[in-house]
Order: C-alpha cells, then structure tokens, then sequence
C-alpha cells in the first residue's frame, strides 16, 4: 500500500476515536512524569471534556457518508453512529461519577483510574465500527482487559481482588470460545472481512457447510452472551459488580453491555441473515432464532426471580441488569424489523436511568458504609432530593408510563407482536419478568420512602459532590423527558438511517 | 457431502502433524533405552544443576520481579523479530511500512518509558 492510498482514506471519520486515543495516552504520560506531591485531582474532569470532546466530534461527522478504511477494516456508517453516541454519554457520566469516588488506595490509583475507563471506552468504540473480525476482536480485548483492571483497582478489597479473579478467568474461557466459532467463519469463508464474509456466506446456502455455519453461530452467540451477561453465562456479574468500585459497575452494566450488544448486532446479521439453513428455505438467523429465544427467556426468568433475593444492592442491580440484558434480547429473539431502533432506545434509556441509579447508590453507600439495601432506610426523610431522585430511577427500570424505561419496553414489545404472533410467549415472558421486577424495584422504594423512625434516623455525614449532582440531574432529566417526549431522540435517530 | 467432507478432510493434515508430534519424542527415547548401556552410579543421579553439586530444596520461590524481567523480555524480544524483516525488505515495503512502523515502536516506547516509571527495571 502507498502513500496515496493511505491518504485517501477519511481519517477524519475517526476523529472522535483519535481524540480519546490520543488524550488516554498524553494523560497515562502526564501521570509517569509528574511528581508523586503532584494533584491528580485534574485527571478526571480532563478525562470528562475529552470524552465530550470526542462526542461533539461525533456529532459534527453526523452527516458525512458511510466511509471505510482500511480494507473494510474499519466502517463508519449511521449504525455506529447512533451506538457510538450512547457509548460516549454513558462513559461520560461514568467519569463524572468516578470523580468523587472513594476507596482504600484512591489516591495512588487515580489517574489509572480515568485513562483505563477511556481505553476501555475506545476498544467499545472500535468494537461498532469494525467492518472485519479481526478488529471486532481486538476491540473486544481491549475493552476487557481494561475492565479485569478496573475491577481490580482496589488492591487492597479482598472481594474486590477475588471478583477480578473470577471476571478474568471467566472472560478469558468466554474469549476463547468467541475465537473458537469465529475460526470456523474463517475456516468457511477464507476471509475475515465481513462485507466479504457475507458474499460467501449466502453461496454456502444449500449445502451442508451451512450446518457448520449454523456450529460456528453457537459458539459465537456464547462468547457473546458472556459480554451481556445473559443466562447461563451471567454467574460473574453479581461478584464483579458487588467486588468491583460503583462507578466501574455502572460502567460494566452499561458501556460494555452496549458494546456487547453492538458486535451481536453486527456479526449476526453480517453472516447469519444472508445465509441459508441446510435445506435451503431460512436463513440461518431465523433458523437460530430459538436458542435465542431460549437464552432470552432463561435471562428474564433468572435474572427476576434471583434479584428478588438479594440483600446487597449492588447485587440486586447486577441481577436486575442481568434481566434488562433478556428484555435486549427480545427483539433479536423475534427478528423484528424495527430491531435497531428497539435495541438503540433500550440501551440509550437503560443508561440514563442505570447510571443515574448507580450514582445514588455510590452516594449512600459511601456515605452509609453498608451496601445492603437497609442503607437507604428513610432515605426521604434523611436526603430528599435523592429518595425522589432514585425513585424516578427504579420505576424507569420498572417500566412504568411516564418514564423512559416505559417507552423503550412498549417498543419491543409492540413490534415484536407487530412481526409475527407466535412471538406472543417471548413477549409474556417478559411482562411476567417486568411484574416480578416490580417487587425488588418497590422494596427499595418502600425501604426509602415507608421504613425507618423519624427520631432514630440521621441526616447523611457528607454533602452531595457536585459531579454527583450533575449526574443525577442529567439522567433524571433524560429519564422524564425521553419519556414524555421520546420522540426527541428517535428523530434523530431516523435522521440517519434514512 | 462432498463439501463437508472436503472441509473435515482439511483437517487431515493437523491429524498428522498431532502423531508425528507424539511418536516423535516417544521413538526418540524408546530407541534411547534400547540401545543405551544402563550402569546407575551415586553421581550419575544427581539432579542436574549447570555442573555444580545440588545444595538446597529445587521448589525455592522465585521472585515476583523475575516476571516482570522476563514479560519485558519477551516484549522487546517480539519487537526484535518485527523490526528484523521489516529492516530487510525496507526498500520494497515503503513509506506505509515506515509509519506502520514508527506507531509499533512508538508503543512499546511508551509501554517501556511506563516500566520505567513505575520502577520495574530497578532491583530493589
């Protein structure tokens, strides 16, 4: 390849990743080479503006063309687009959350603290614009191998070394697997660029490959499902979010979900819509359509009935999350139309109200020092703000009219009726799910707004940070007003996509 | 099923290279034992150590920071084999080559300029 053809290529398409690269790496230096007196106190709010930075960047490309780069190697189109901007919000506010956070050896591990969030961040980002397998992987590495560290930042937390322990180990058999079923695309198809991939796949059709095909899509889906924490691959989830700092939970249950949910996005319906089943009437993708279907279904199940158990809740949302990773599912499981805007709403309002979630339970936590749900016993008559704060939060997740949640439940389940009837099981299972969750929502509720003696109860030691407050502010924002008004984002939204 | 059979039958060549790697070292050392003398003696059973006599238990701990020495080593040790080629055909490869080039070892500058700082290449 020579000059020319390297510079004809629209680097400028991948401004948004260069920015967080390049500020990721000057941070990580800055940190090598200032003195060990020296404040680091900068690191986080330099870390939050590359990343908006990085998103109005993002949106300024908004109406340029679908580029390449790189044989095919990177892809930027509508469909990266759209994730890539909840990416970047979700790791926006995660950062602001992770300014005030506090553990054991804070101090010591501040600064790697920020710029691991940003790698981690920038594997999500290669990981919805990569148009070849081989950089899918290598984004997909790099975001986990930035989230082993960050669960494992505080050293000296035992459940915090142990919960990084089981999410290596567990990460790196899932990893395996994925690699596994992805050998068996290359073994097929000779290449690892999915446009390609996806002209050989759909001349297999008919013949017996295509029941390997359909070997390589277990394997696959396995190796996916671990990244969403879905039934049965979710075991890691409740250790890794209880162990690992709040601020790093909120990130996993919301950027490396997304970014598991893209590339499911991405390589299914890449290889598996344009290929045919054995006998040569479906495509693959409908032909799989119920090991889908089941995984969706166990997720929902388990995820509801075991987080109604849960005394701790940092556990509680692992599992809840876990559920919400089912609900995800659903459309994929009926193959609906409107598939990328029912997942895109789904995951952009399952960030604002998680991670808004999240920050509350960072605030009571520290400042109770207790992670079980007794911690936010008369939490509305101790701290207001934040008892109404988190309760518009938990009837989001609830899906109660109103709110955002609500919306984005009512869109997978309206157009997955919409495609075919048959998918009525899937869509009782999850309003099944959706009642049971309304148990551990409103036990929380309960415990804030109908517990706890007014004489007994002590006002909170410490004051709300003001990073907390404007993160809370945003996503309670965003909750009520996508909720009223959801149009507001799924304009833009169609925007691109037509 | 000719199309199954062709793509299983590629797997043929990883069934050999499998028994090749087993019966390799087994024939070596049945030969070994076949035509080998077998006369034991008090020195000749010695654990081997470089040549001089073994003196303490062989399970000693190791050091956590020979570890590190050595994943710096295989690092710098992989760049090696990479610049090496590279060096050779530069004429032929070009300026992509070059740039492709400067970004690797840019990276694993920055990743030794980090070892540096964090004190992995001091012994303490």
């Amino acid at each position: 390849m020579d000059l020319q053809t390297l510079l004809s290529f629209h680097w400028d398409t991948m401004m948004p990743e260069f920015i967080i690269l390049i500020s990721a790496t000057v941070l990580s230096l800055i940190d090598l080479f200032i003195g060990r007196s020296f404040s680091r106190k900068f690191f986080g709010w330099a870390s939050f503006i590359a990343v908006v930075a990085a998103l109005v960047s993002l949106i300024s490309l908004s109406d340029h063309g679908v580029t390449t780069i790189l044989n095919n190697s990177y892809v930027f189109d509508s469909f990266s687009i759209v994730f890539k901007a909840i990416l970047l919000i979700g790791t926006a506010l995660v950062i602001l959350m992770a300014i005030s956070d506090k553990f054991e050896n804070i101090e010591e591990v501040k600064s790697e603290y920020f710029y691991l969030l940003m790698t981690g961040l920038l594997g999500a980002m290669f990981m919805s614009s990569s148009g070849d397998l081989i950089t899918l992987f290598i984004g997909l590495e790099l975001l986990s191998i930035s989230s082993y560290i960050l669960v494992a930042i505080r050293k000296e937390n035992s459940k915090s070394n142990e919960a990084a322990m089981k999410y290596i180990i567990n990460g790196s058999i899932a990893s395996a697997i994925l690699l596994f079923g992805l050998s068996y695309i290359y073994g097929l198809t000779g290449s690892t660029d999915l446009a390609a991939v996806q002209q050989i796949v759909s001349t297999l059709s008919g013949t017996e490959l295509s029941g390997l095909l359909g070997l390589s899509f277990l394997f696959i889906i396995v190796g996916f499902t671990f990244k969403i924490a879905a039934a049965p691959f979710h075991m890691w989830a409740p250790d890794v979010y209880q162990g690992a700092s709040t601020p790093v939970a909120a990130f996993l249950s919301v950027v490396s979900k997304s970014a598991g949910f893209i590339i499911i996005i991405r390589v299914l319906l890449n290889i598996y819509a344009g290929a045919y089943s054995p006998d040569g009437q479906l495509p693959l993708l409908i032909n799989m359509q119920n090991y889908i279907f089941t995984i969706s279904a166990i997720t929902i199940i388990l995820g509801n009935a075991v987080a109604l158990m849960q005394t701790n809740i940092k556990r509680m949302f692992a599992y809840s999350s876990v559920a919400h990773a089912g609900y995800i599912l659903v459309p994929l499981a009926a193959v609906s139309p409107l598939l990328f805007e029912n997942i895109w709403f789904y995951l952009l309002a399952y960030t604002v109200t998680n991670i808004g979630a999240f920050a509350v339970i960072q605030y009571v936590v520290s400042d109770e020092n207790n992670e079980n749900i007794e911690a936010f016993r008369g939490l509305y008559k101790r701290k207001r703000s934040m008892a109404i704060a988190l309760l518009f939060f938990l009837i989001s997740l609830a899906g109660i009219p109103g709110t955002v949640g609500f919306i984005a439940k009512l869109q997978i389940i309206a157009s997955a009726l919409a495609n075919n009837p048959i998918n009525i099981t899937i869509v009782v299972i999850m309003i099944l799910g959706t009642l049971v969750s309304y148990f551990y929502y409103f036990r929380v509720i309960a415990e804030m707004f109908f517990k706890g003696d007014r004489l007994e109860l002590q006002p909170p030691k410490n004051e709300i940070p003001f990073n907390l407050i404007v993160v809370i502010g945003v996503c309670v924002a965003a909750t009520i007003v996508l909720g009223l008004m959801p149009n507001l984002a799924l304009d833009n939204f169609y925007k691109l996509f037509s | 099923m000719d199309a199954l059979n062709t793509y299983f039958n590629s797997y043929t060549i990883v069934g050999v290279f499998l028994v090749i790697g087993i019966l390799l070292p087994l024939v070596a050392w049945g030969i070994g034992a076949l035509v080998q003398p077998h006369e034991p003696n008090e020195e000749k059973e010695k654990t081997y150590e470089s040549g001089l006599d073994p003196f303490h238990e062989a399970t000693v701990k190791f050091h956590v920071r020979y570890y590190h020495i050595a994943i710096l080593f295989v690092i710098f040790d992989v760049e090696t084999i990479f610049l090496y080629p590279w060096a050779v055909a530069y004429d032929k490869l070009g300026l992509f080559a070059l740039i492709e080039m400067l970004i690797f070892v840019t990276l694993l500058l920055i990743g030794l300029l980090y070892a540096w700082k964090k004190k992995v290449l001091k012994w303490m």
